[in-house]
This record gives C-alpha cells, structure tokens and sequence, in this order.
C-alpha cells in the first residue's frame, strides 16, 4: 500500500526533465538505427513493393512456385542447408568436445585452428577446396600413389563437393556454437555425474547433451539460414544440378527480365530466411543469432514460471525419447571399453581441424609454384607469381580500392556500431531487443537479397561504383559485429567501477574516458579489425554494386576464379591468411588481458 | 559440587545414549581408506607430496587446510577425477587406481551443489540408482525414502533452480547417499551457505553419518566446521599433513606453529628456559612473565614456543606474584563472549576471550589488567 504511490512519482520523472532527455544513453542508438533505416530496411521494403507490383500482385510469386526450374531450386536450396546442418552437427560436436577437453597450449591451437578459417573470406576457402579436389590436386594424386584407382576422378561439380565446400565453411559457426554452450556448464556437472556412477558415454547422453542442446539447436539454424542464402560455394564447386536458389537470383540480375519477377525471387528467399529464423526464435530466444547471453532487460522481466512450465514439458517429451531410443543402444556400446569413446572424440574432431586447415596449407603451398597451371606439390618453386601480383596494375588498383572501402567501412561501421552497443548496454528504454534485432539482423538476411535491394537505391542516388557506397554497403554487416563485440564487453565492465568513480567526483566524459574506455579497449580493437576484415573480404554486395571502373580484390578474385584457376589467386589468399593470422597474433595480448581481467 | 557435576554428565549420557545405540544397530557400513605416499604433481609443483593417511571404516574424517594446500587434490584423486603419479590407495585393502571414478561407488557432494538442472530433485537424486540399473519400483522406493530422510519429500517434482541454496546442497547429499555408498567425500560443500543455514546442515550431516555409517571425508578451510563434525582432522599444509588427530587432540595439542595458528586463536609466547626439573620447566615470557609449564620430552635448546589459547588466560582483580601486568588495546563483545587484546610489557600482544557473566563489563582501552595462565594451560610447541 505504501510503496504504491511512490513508485508512481518515480516512473515518470525521467521523461519529464529535459535536460536528462538529452542525457539520455538511448539516444547513442540514434545514428546506427537511422543508417540502417536508410540504407537497409528501406531499399528491403522497397524489394517487397516492386516484388508485389504486379497485376494482381502475387503474379510473380506464382512464377516462382510454377516454374520447375525455381521450385525445384528452392526445395533443392533446403535440403542441401539441412544436409549441411546435420553434418555440421555431427562432426562439429565431438570437434567442440575436443577443444573443451583439451587444455593449456594443445586448447589455443585448437581453437586457433577452428577460428581461423572463418576469418578468411568464402570465397579463398572456396578456392582453396577448388585446387584440392581438382584433376590435378593432392587429392586425386594421393589416391592414385596409394593405388585406389588409375585415372584422375572429377571429384569437382557434384553435389558431395557443394556439401562438402559448404560444411567447411560454415562448421566453425556449429563448433563455437556448441563450445560456448559447454564452456558454460559447472565442470562439477560431469563429475558429479561420473561419481553418481554414470559412465562417460551416460555422462554425455544423460548430462552433457541435454544441457549443450540449445548450443546445438542454435549453431543448427545459424548453420541452416546461412546455407539458404549461400551462392559463392555451389556457383565454384557445384555442377548444373546443383543449382541453389541465390545463384538464379544473380543469373536473373545479369539478364535483364521484367522488373518484378527477380525481386520476387529475393523475397521468396528472404520469407524463408525469416520463418526459420522465427521459429527459431520461439524455440531458443532471437538471442542465438548473436551467440549472446540475454539483455538485461529480460532479466527484469518476471517470465520464470511460465518458463520453466513450458520448459518442463519439453523436457519431459525429450527425456522420454532419450529413454526410449537413445538409451538401450547407448547400454550395448556402454560395453566398449571407455577410451574408444575418447578416441572417437580425438578422430572425429582431429578430422575437422585437418579439413578446416589442409585448404589453407595447400594453397600456401602453390602459391609458391613455378608453373603456370595449378598442380601439386609444385614441380618447382618461385617468387614468380608474387612478382606478377605486385607488379600488376590491375591487381595493386583492386587492392588499393579494397583496403581503401574497408577502412572507411570500418570507420562507419564502429562508429554507428559500438555508439549504438553504449546505448543498448546503458539505457533502460523499452523494447531493446527489438532494437539489438534490428542491429544484428543483417547477420541473417541472405547477401544476395541484400545486394539485390540496395541495386535500385545505389543507381538512384549515383553511389554505383563508389567508394563511399560500397563503403556504406559493406558496414550495414559490419554494424552487427561491432555491436555484438562491443556490447559484449560493455556488459563485462563492472558498472561498480564506474559508479567509484563518479562517487569520487569524476564526470560522466571522465568517467568513460578512465575507466569505460580502457575496460572495453580491446573489444573495440576487435571490432575495428573484425568490421576491416569484412568489408575486405565481402564479394556478394560488390558484385551488385560495383562498377567495371571500380573492381575490389574479391571481385578480381571471383572474375578469375570462374575464368582460369592460376596461382595469382593462391597468392591473394596466402596474403589474405596472413592478414588475418597477423591480425589474431597482434590482438591476442590484447585479448589475453581482456579474459584475464573477467 | 562434584555430585552435581557427576548427575550431570551421566544425565548427558542418557540422552546421547539413545541415538547412538540405535545407528550401532543399523551397523557400519562405510569402508577403509588407505591413502599410502600419494603424490600429485602439477611439473614441479607437488599438490600432494607423499602423503599417507589411514582412515577407519566409518569414520568421518575432515581434511583442513588453507586452500592450495591439497586437500581438494586428495580429494580428487580418491574419486578418481585425476591420475596418481605415485604411492597408492587402498579401499577396504584393495588398490583402486585402475578403477575408473564411476565404477568406485561414491557419493560425492560438490561446493556448487552440482545438480544436474535438466532433471527434477527426485530424478537427481534417483540418478546414480539409474545409472546402477536398478529397477523402477525399488529405484522410486529409495528415492522417496532418501528425500523423506532429508526432509525434502514435497519438493520432489521441483527443478533445483527453484530451490535455495541449503535446500539444493541437501538434495545434492540425498542423491550422494541414496545408494547408501561406502564412501562419502564432500568438497566444501557447505561454504556457498549462510553461517546460520551452514550449522544447520553441518548437524545434519553430522546426523546422517550417525545413521548410514559411511566413511565420509569432508574437506573444509573452515576449522571450526571441522572441529564440530569430525571425529578426526587431518590438517594439510603445502601438500602435506602436518597433524592427523581427534579435534581435542588438534585444538589442544598441535604439534606445530602452523596448526596451533590454523586452528582456532591462539597465542604463541616466546619464552626461555630458566630452569628444568623432567618435564616441567620454569618459562619466562619476553616480557617477564615467569610461569610453570608441562612439556612430553624435555626439549633440547633453552628457548621453547608455548602456545595458550585465549579462553585460558585467566583475569585477576589484582595483581600478585603469578600475574602479569597488562594494558587493554582493544575489547570488543561478541555476545556470548569477550574479546579484549592487551599488550604485556616489551610489547607482546596477548588474546583474552572470556564468557559473559553477570556484571562483567568490558575494561576500557589503555586501562591495566592482570593476567595469568597455568601450567596446565599451557602447551609447549616442539
């Protein structure tokens, strides 16, 4: 009764005094929100109307679900991203076991050589798979010396190259997934268990799994939506039947067709992306497309015994499929001796790391060639083809260009990305997880669909073929990586050491500049590097966007990977793996500081 | 006088005599741990370096030590969590390192409760019931026996995250006992608990062990927690155990610096030998003070550290030749106690507790107090 009326005086007097409007950290949100507004719900909307602008207006959806060639692809497109959902899943599992298991030096060069490769543009690990798998690569080499067969097999333009290309890109996104999910659990869970008198193989059925399944449920749809949308991998490694939904979106932009039916392909795809992504959503929380935990906002929220009421019935259905299937064969295996389970462990995931690293070694490798066609182990070694890239014109101006578009993409990207992440961390506005939705949704909406929106806008406002465009373009991703980089971090700063400070008489700026600042430092040199390395690295909105005056070192790459595999390329991506392993190297002090400080 | 004191005690007797007869009944059934030269190291770091320990079937033996001292290693190698790199354990006679942690049959009760959060109490606690394959109707029978023991029946279809913390580490003790293992080890399980709720619990362990007759080992840094539960301590130091014995036996009679000053509070007086009759010896204290002391072996050197615990040091009204002259530099009360710390001359600092009582005030800092101890509370440290 008495706390009644004062809870009421205090609600509405922050928006009553003006000068505390202005003070407001939701206000640090105001930029990224308006920037993506602009350049990236807009032009989406528009995509939806001139999709839609037909008579009557479904009549280019209609197309897309009447003609084989489209429905075919879609449902093609599915069952390819699931497949390689599963596969992900299972490799990546025992993969995140290993990493988690392992410990000291062996843990750091386990993961190194999980994260690695994802820093590394799809397109050079596309590439990288390109020379393994060719007539001429150490695979076909290797097996005819072992004696498997004679003559060279075409183990490029099959549906096993596509599955395979895709899952090796997308398994570090399933192995951090899951690891993050076990790296949190109470490593007393597992003793308690194995002390309570379960074995290792009812410790991971009855314990470890059960509670890592969100971890796998997330990198599952991560894994799945990113597949939906991929183009660059099946358009290199997969043959005329293997045709994914993205890549007739491109085909249909080169040809010029109505204006209509291409942008209905986009939001055909673009629906599915978002039904996955919604369901998804109910199931785990929007919080798995960005890997984090919730937002404090939720924690306010009185939701636990609905919660827990839902979760209890699941669970109970779950655990009566553990029973009823798992179980009884998990008791016959339970007969193996223990170690064939730690083996199983070390093989599956030690055969993870080997086909996430091996591209990347042999493209080194050839690029140090002296041939002029890709064969390996090279007959010979030179400098030649590093001599040819640095002293082409065509090759340095698309590096110039693409160091140049990265750097202002960075600039923007944490400039709008880590104001945006103060304000989401600091304000206590209503609906932020709408707003971190927004933030982070260009993780999930296909490249392809973007490119295809953001077209009609950039030839309107003349930003084709410009720096500043591009630019623009690339940091509409590089905003959600930033955010969810510096957020991150913002949440671990003890808010305790800021209030210290300002209880001793430091001001807000001096409070951020001493204490805020430096806590959250590497996480926005992080972000910095992460935001470069995007733009860098981004092919598909260039594709669209660019112009043949203005080439990127991706769009090169692309031009001559579809025209002639020659060792420039392999050059490029030693340069590119460098980049990034320099990168890594520079920050890991940094980051060392950072985890020893939390 | 001595009437009284006698009607007491055996009156003390009686009653305690009732539940003791009633678990003798129920018989013991805990193991022997032979812990023979054990050796943990970490590269040149030894966690455990050599250490031996013989515990009898049914006892309960706490390990107490500061933490890195390698009670928790112990701990986990007798579960079976890390590899020896030397010496053996015995259960029962029978060596167990090639025994892998979930074939040896504990129960083990763990600092963060450990409960698994994807099951409900009932189904933790039916958990190791599970994995031994029993069957459904015995396996619910024991369940339900086993939360009615403690105390926790209604909350049987509860999530643990609905629970507090005491009542989540007891169902983490009703899943460690329910298939009434040998062997109990508990790490800590009390220190994320509240003073008023970790005595509580203590008590009903206390109780549990009377009951189930296990051997439990119990590892805490909290001394007073192990002089209450255990019926014997095994202090630990840098990896080894500098003193195994009955509470009594560790509070009164540490046989070093370190224990006398882990366990309990203590005064350690530097004092040298003035003159030697046997065993007992004349002391005087740096600051002068000259008192009778008992020691088991007369001691070699001329100078000895005595330790005598604060409740022993008596107060006098006045001074006379057995007291020493003293100024208060701090008094505090604690409620059933008093706690005042007087500087003796050449500045030694001695601790003084004694109970309340009627009219007893607190002597106000900077005023003299008179202070003496006898031989009797002395003990003198070899």
């Amino acid at each position: 009764m008495t706390h009644a009326p004062r809870l009421q005086e205090a609600a509405p007097s922050p928006r009553l005094t003006s000068p505390g409007l202005l003070k407001n950290p939701a206000l640090l949100l105001v930029p990224a929100v308006v920037f993506l507004a602009v350049i990236y719900l807009l032009p989406l909307f528009d995509l939806a109307r001139v999709s839609a602008s037909g008579t009557p207006w479904w009549t280019h959806f209609e197309r897309v679900f009447s003609v084989p060639l489209y429905w075919e692809s879609l449902l093609r497109t599915m069952q390819i991203a699931l497949i390689v959902a599963i596969i992900c899943a299972v490799f990546g599992y025992p993969t995140a076991l290993l990493i988690h298991r392992s410990r000291g030096i062996a843990q750091t060069l386990i993961t190194a050589a999980i994260v690695l490769p994802y820093f590394i543009a799809i397109l050079i690990r596309t590439y990288a798979w390109m020379v393994l798998l060719g007539r001429n690569g150490p695979i076909n080499k290797f097996a005819m010396w072992l004696g498997l067969y004679d003559e060279p097999l075409g183990l490029l333009f099959n549906r096993g190259s596509v599955l395979l290309g895709i899952a090796a890109v997308l398994m570090p996104l399933m192995v951090l997934s899951i690891y993050s999910s076990l790296a949190r659990l109470d490593p007393s869970l597992t003793r308690a268990a194995l002390a309570s008198g379960a074995g290792p193989l009812a410790v991971f059925w009855r314990v470890l799994l059960p509670l890592t399944l969100p971890g796998v449920g997330a990198g599952f749809l991560l894994v799945f939506v990113s597949a939906l949308g991929f183009f660059i991998t099946p358009t290199l490694l997969g043959g005329p039947s293997d045709q994914m939904f993205a890549m007739h979106i491109t085909q249909q932009a080169d040809s010029i067709t109505g204006e209509g039916f291409l942008q209905a392909l986009g939001v055909v795809l673009l629906i599915i992306t978002l039904i996955v992504v919604g369901i998804a959503g109910r199931l785990l929380g929007l919080e798995f497309i960005w890997g984090g935990g919730k937002l404090s906002e939720a924690e306010v929220q009185p939701l636990k015994s609905s919660a827990t009421s839902s979760a209890g019935s699941r669970r109970k259905l779950g655990a009566m499929i553990a029973d009823a299937v798992g179980w009884p064969v998990l008791r016959l295996l339970g007969r193996l001796p223990a170690e064939w389970g730690t083996w199983t462990v070390r093989l599956m995931g030690g055969f993870v790391i080997f086909m996430l690293i091996l591209p990347l070694l042999v493209v080194i490798v050839i690029s140090f060639s002296k041939a002029s066609y890709l064969t390996f182990p090279p007959a010979a070694y030179s400098l030649r083809w590093y001599e040819k890239f640095f002293s082409d014109s065509t090759w340095m101006t698309a590096f110039w260009n693409s160091l140049t578009i990265a750097a202002l993409s960075a600039c923007i990207a944490v400039t709008l990305g880590a104001t945006a992440a103060m304000g989401i961390v600091r304000s206590s506005i209503r609906g932020k997880s709408v707003l971190m939705l927004l933030l982070v949704s260009p993780l999930i909406v296909p490249p392809v669909v973007l490119g295809l929106s953001l077209y009609s806008l950039f030839l309107r406002l003349d930003l084709v073929g410009t720096y500043w465009g591009l630019a623009a373009a690339h940091a509409i991703g590089g905003i959600p990586i930033v955010v969810v980089i510096v957020s991150a971090s913002l949440q671990a700063v003890d808010r305790r050491l800021e209030q210290g400070a300002a209880v001793h008489g430091a001001s807000p700026l001096t409070v951020f500049r001493t204490v805020t600042l430096p806590a959250i430092a590497p996480g926005l040199a992080a972000a910095v590097f992460f935001a470069f390395l995007h733009s860098f690295d981004e092919l598909v909105l260039s594709l669209f966007l660019s112009s043949p005056r203005m080439r990127t070192l991706p769009l090169m790459l692309w031009a001559d990977v579809n025209y002639q595999l020659n060792p420039v390329l392999a050059v490029v991506s030693t340069l590119e793996v460098l980049l990034v392993v320099g990168g890594i190297v520079l920050a890991r002090p940094v980051l060392a500081r950072s985890r020893g400080a939390t | 006088m001595v009437d009284t004191a006698a009607r007491r005690s055996s009156r003390t007797e009686q009653t305690l005599s009732i539940p003791v007869q009633e678990t003798r009944a129920q018989g013991v059934i805990g193991s022997s741990i032979s812990i023979r030269e054990v050796v943990k190291a970490y590269g040149t770091f030894r966690a455990a370096d050599r250490i031996s320990l013989e515990i009898q079937s049914g006892e309960f033996v706490t390990l107490l030590g500061p933490s890195g001292s390698g009670k928790t290693t112990l701990l986990n190698l007798l579960a079976g969590f890390q590899r020896l790199d030397g010496g053996e354990i015995l259960i029962d006679g029978k060596p167990i390192h090639n025994v892998p942690t979930h074939r040896r049959g504990f129960g083990m009760v763990f600092q963060s409760y450990a409960l698994f959060p994807n099951m409900t109490v009932a189904q933790n606690v039916g958990f190791p019931l599970r994995m031994a394959g029993v069957d459904r109707a015995t396996s619910e029978r024991r369940v339900a026996e086993t939360l009615e023991m403690m105390r926790l029946s209604e909350h049987a279809k509860k999530a643990p995250t609905e629970m507090s913390g005491g009542q989540q580490q007891r169902v983490a003790i009703a899943r460690a006992i329910v298939m009434r293992p040998k062997i109990v080890l508990m790490d800590e399980p009390l220190s994320a608990l509240d003073r008023r709720l970790r005595e509580s619990i203590q008590i009903e362990i206390r109780d549990l062990h009377q009951r189930i007759g296990s051997t439990i080992l119990f590892v805490t840094h909290d001394q007073s927690e192990a002089l209450t539960m255990s019926d014997r301590i095994a202090v630990m130091d840098a990896g080894h155990i500098v003193q195994f014995g009955r509470p009594t036996e560790i509070y009164r009679h540490p046989e070093s610096r370190f224990v006398a000053s882990f366990v309990g509070e203590s005064n350690l007086i530097e004092a040298d030998i003035l003159q030697k009759r046997g065993t007992t010896m004349i002391l005087r204290s740096r600051s002068g003070y000259v008192f009778q002391a008992e020691s088991r072996s007369a001691p070699s050197e001329d100078h000895v550290t005595v330790l005598v615990r604060p409740e022993r040091v008596v107060l006098h009204e006045s001074a006379s030749d057995a007291t020493a002259s003293t100024i208060v530099v701090s008094s505090l009360f604690l409620g059933e106690m008093l706690r005042i710390e007087v500087e003796m001359a050449g500045g030694e600092r001695l601790l003084i507790r004694c109970p309340d009582a009627p009219g007893r005030s607190l002597p106000p800092v900077g005023s003299r107090l008179h202070v003496s101890w006898g031989a009797e509370d002395c003990w003198v440290l070899s």
